[in-house]
């Protein structure tokens, strides 16, 4: 007996390590990162894995001589602009398909799950010609439509099975005490899809927040440019004066990602197998 | 009531309808219309409808790169999909081990390259770890007395490059699934497989592996969709404007990208893209099929 409980904690030990091991791989770009935005000057030649001193000139600096402000403005605008048509756009879509009934409802949540196989960056070019043609390009307006878009579909499917399992009868009985559709909607279903439409307002503002194909090529002036745009700029010019430059806005723009991702984490996880067991 | 009734759905629908058709369904239509047009730089008022020719050009011509193109994104996707599904098993079971502690502490930062933006660990591991001048790995070699070695220069490197980085970035996510499908698990199935006398290897291979599988099915087919349609790694690695790396590596996604915004060559692409979008459109519809199926069974 005693025997088995020393291989017990001997194979603990050796699993332990693993993760640590592990933990450690898939932390290590990161933590080294946080010791170039932390580090002195420009010394990104010398510096090691872990910081000698600590500073926040980089993080002063990416504020002065950069327009931080202006990229994260940007990104905040073209962010929220798409939650918000998104939202307006899947919200009642979202409703109807869950609540009514009528022949084409099958083909078209079907049609939209194919479309939403389409990656998008393959219809760039139809896009950019059409948005060139049209005058859009290098408008935030023209660049959130394309974002709000490409997740509706998301966001439609996603805020559908919420609402699924939101009993019908609620909302007779609100209909029975004499209230309008709208005050139905309004005062009996939103609040109660409230968890669901938040997750996936978040999830739009991660998607746009994370994105940069689409923003570095649809926004080429300057001032326009999102987070992604600056970042890649800065990294894409002489590396060894902007590195830690970079590096300081790269932990800037992670951060906020990670406390939000963490704090919903668990609806990510669950929504991913539930809807994907439903088909 | 039913004519108003029919009317309010298509009320609530057409928002939607209208925005997924200006931005989903008309962009896919019109890269339709010039993939039989010979639009280019040249081309780009006065261009002609030349039929099938671009298809032809894709498929017959081997020096277009198309066909190495999807050779390397089929290479890719089996690669990736092989090495994460057997990886993140194992570590997910390590995970699930009887007497295991601190699981929630590894999960939490394992999680933590899942979280980051994509482009900016991407850019990170560009500039932090693969860097010729400063990047981790040759700070490594070079302090154990080797040569640097410029890992984005040439195709092999260069792909195990791509592969390395985005391993790290999937990883989370299919551990996560496969720790999620592991404790739905009924635990007095693998009790009771123990008690009529299975080692571990026939309890997993018995037990838990058919136990998992129609759950883990849905995520692993939505990953190799993400896995066989990545752009980023490849295009922000080694294609950035103005700052090639020396490797030609190509997916059919990039080959469609840098064919509009580099060479121009803009109905190459658009055939292109269009029979990338066929051959998703089968493979979701095939597999959907097969999700189906397992349903029914399970």
């Amino acid at each position: 007996m005693s025997a088995k409980k020393v291989k017990n904690i001997g194979r603990l030990t050796i699993l332990h390590l693993v993760y640590i091991i592990l933990c450690l791989l898939a932390l290590i770009p990161v933590i080294y990162v946080f010791t170039l935005s932390v580090s002195k000057g420009t010394g990104a030649l010398s510096t090691g894995l872990l910081p000698k001193s600590i500073t926040p000139d980089n993080y002063v600096r990416i504020f002065r001589e950069e327009p931080f402000l202006q990229w994260l403005g940007n990104s905040v605008v073209l962010s929220v602009g798409t939650m918000i048509l998104a939202m307006l756009t899947a919200v009642p879509a979202a409703y109807a398909y869950s609540r009514y009934r009528f022949k084409q409802r099958g083909t078209l949540l079907k049609s939209l799950l194919l479309l939403n196989a389409f990656p998008q960056i393959l219809s760039m070019f139809a896009i950019f010609r059409l948005y060139k043609l049209l005058g859009l390009l290098n408008t935030r307006i023209g660049l959130i439509i394309v974002y709000a878009g490409s997740m509706c579909i998301f966001s439609i499917w996603n805020m559908k099975g919420y609402f699924d399992t939101i009993p019908v009868e609620i909302e007779e009985a609100a209909r029975m005490d004499g209230a309008t559709d709208l005050q139905t909607i309004a005062g009996i279903i939103l609040p109660l899809a409230r968890p669901a439409i938040i997750v996936t307002c978040v999830m739009v503002l991660i998607f746009v927040w994370n994105e940069y194909i689409f923003s570095t090529t649809f926004l080429l002036q300057e001032g326009q440019y999102s987070l992604a745009g600056g970042l890649y700029q800065l990294q894409s010019g002489d590396y060894s004066r902007s590195w830690p430059l970079f590096s300081a806005a790269a932990i800037l723009v992670s951060v906020p990602i990670l406390l939000v991702f963490f704090r919903i984490q668990k609806y990510m996880v669950s929504g991913l197998t539930a809807g994907g067991v439903k088909g | 009531m039913n004519q108003n009734k029919r009317s309010k759905q298509w009320f609530y629908l057409t928002p939607s309808m209208i925005l997924i058709g200006a931005i989903v369904i008309f962009p896919i239509l019109y890269t339709g219309y010039i993939s039989l047009t010979n639009m280019s730089l040249y081309h780009w008022k006065d261009f002609k409808v030349i039929g099938l020719a671009n298809y032809g050009r894709a498929l017959f011509k081997l020096d277009e790169g198309f066909l190495s193109a999807l050779a390397t994104t089929l290479l890719w996707t089996v690669v990736n999909m092989v090495l994460q599904i057997v990886a993140a098993f194992f570590i997910a079971l390590g995970l699930n081990a009887p007497g295991m502690k601190l699981t929630r502490l590894y999960k939490t930062l394992l999680m933590v390259p899942w979280a980051m933006p994509s482009y900016v660990s991407i850019l990170i591991w560009r500039v932090g770890i693969y860097n010729t001048d400063f990047g981790l790995l040759n700070k490594f070699r070079a302090a154990l007395g080797l040569s640097r070695i410029s890992y984005l220069a040439e195709n092999v490197p260069a792909f195990l490059s791509c592969l390395v980085l985005n391993l790290w970035m999937a990883f989370p996510f299919m551990i996560m699934m496969f720790d999620a499908a592991m404790q739905s698990v009924d635990r007095s199935l693998l009790e009771s497989a123990s008690l009529d006398g299975a080692g571990f290897f026939m309890k997993v291979r018995y037990v838990l592996v058919p136990a998992i599988r129609p759950i883990m099915l849905p995520p692993i087919i939505m990953t190799a969709f993400t896995t066989f349609k990545q752009f980023d790694i490849f295009y922000l690695l080694t294609m950035q404007k103005g700052a090639l790396t020396g490797s030609t590596l190509q997916t059919i996604i990039t080959y469609a990208q840098q064919n509009a915004f580099v060479s121009n060559n803009y109905g190459l692409s658009s055939a292109v893209s269009m029979m990338i979008f066929v051959l998703i459109c089968l493979f979701s519809l095939y597999s959907n099929r097969n999700i189906g199926r397992e349903d029914e069974i399970g």
